[in-house]
């Protein structure tokens, strides 16, 4: 008795859940493409930092290259003003002739 | 002018009396009286301007005698000064590099001309007032030493022939030369006008030729 009671009750529960089913696909499936749309941008922007970032150290490589460069010379001009400095303090001042 | 220089002469004895502060000459050194020439050579910076409104000093080598003027050309001091044993107007070429001991017995003078004077420094580190860099002609005071010279007494002396004791460069009293030439000389320097020895005053100062003219003019 109670089982006949019960069977429509099933059948418009499970009827329900079906076609509750199909509107969750359709809202899953706007779902995703909303969200595929922003990975496919976020993608790309990832791709262009990417590029961004491998000419900022193509740059910064150069930089540095130019700084050790310039180190260089630098140190080469120390040198040479190390060296003027000693001579001008060797160099004998002029006598007067008393 | 000529009383102008006299009136140095005498001031030079009575310390304090100058138009420069503490132009003050020993006592011990008797300043000597301006020659003819020198009175002729300080006529004519005077009125020429020849000294850029610079000081400027006249140096008598015949009266072994140094005359200080500031740069409006009023007479600040006299006294008299050791010059280059020998009697000459040029310096040999090449004497600014040479030692002391390399400089022989006639190349021992100090030479005639203007010059543009400036303090700078000197071997051993002692400043000098540089007359002619290239020849190493300088005043200064008497160099510590050879005590043998005497060049003190020699400065002191009333004698002129006996001032001839340097290799060329010009010694002045220390007293002088702090007080009178270092204020004024110090900050850009001044003319100094080496009087000659053998040579004519117009051959070594040819301006003196035409200043006769140009004060004609003037007038």
């Amino acid at each position: 008795m109670f089982l006949k009671k019960l069977a429509p009750a099933t059948v418009v529960l499970v009827g329900s859940l079906g076609l509750g089913a199909c509107a969750t696909k359709g809202f899953v499936r706007d779902e995703i493409a909303v969200v595929s749309q922003r990975i496919d941008a976020l993608e790309q922007r990832v791709a262009a930092g990417d590029t961004a970032s491998r000419q900022a150290l193509a740059e910064a490589q150069a930089a540095t290259g130019q700084i050790q460069g310039n180190s260089q010379r630098l140190e080469q001009l120390n040198a040479r003003v190390d060296q003027i400095e000693q001579r001008m303090r060797e160099a004998p001042r002029r006598r007067p002739r008393n | 002018m000529i009383a102008v220089l006299a009136a140095v002469s005498l001031a030079a004895q009575s310390a304090g009396s100058g138009p420069v502060k503490a132009p003050a000459i020993p006592t011990d050194v008797i300043a000597p009286m301006p020659s003819e020439a020198t009175t002729r050579v300080a006529e004519w910076v005077a009125s020429s301007g020849d000294n850029r409104s610079a000081p400027y000093i006249i140096i008598d080598k015949t009266a072994a005698a140094l005359f200080l003027f500031d740069r409006k050309g009023k007479a600040v001091g006299a006294v008299p000064v050791l010059i280059g044993a020998m009697p000459g107007d040029e310096a040999t070429p090449g004497i600014g590099s040479k030692t002391l001991a390399e400089i022989g017995p006639a190349e021992r003078t100090t030479p005639a001309g203007r010059y543009l004077a400036r303090f700078g420094v000197a071997a051993g580190r002692q400043r000098v007032l540089w007359v002619d860099y290239a020849t190493s002609v300088a005043i200064h005071t008497i160099p510590p030493g050879n005590a043998a010279e005497k060049r003190r007494e020699r400065l002191l002396s009333p004698d002129v022939e006996d001032n001839r004791i340097t290799f060329g460069c010009i010694n002045v009293p220390r007293a002088f030369y702090g007080r009178s030439i270092a204020p004024l000389f110090r900050r850009k320097g001044g003319y100094v006008y080496i009087l000659p020895d053998t040579k004519p005053l117009e051959a070594v100062f040819p301006r003196l030729l035409v200043q006769p003219f140009l004060a004609a003019t003037a007038r």
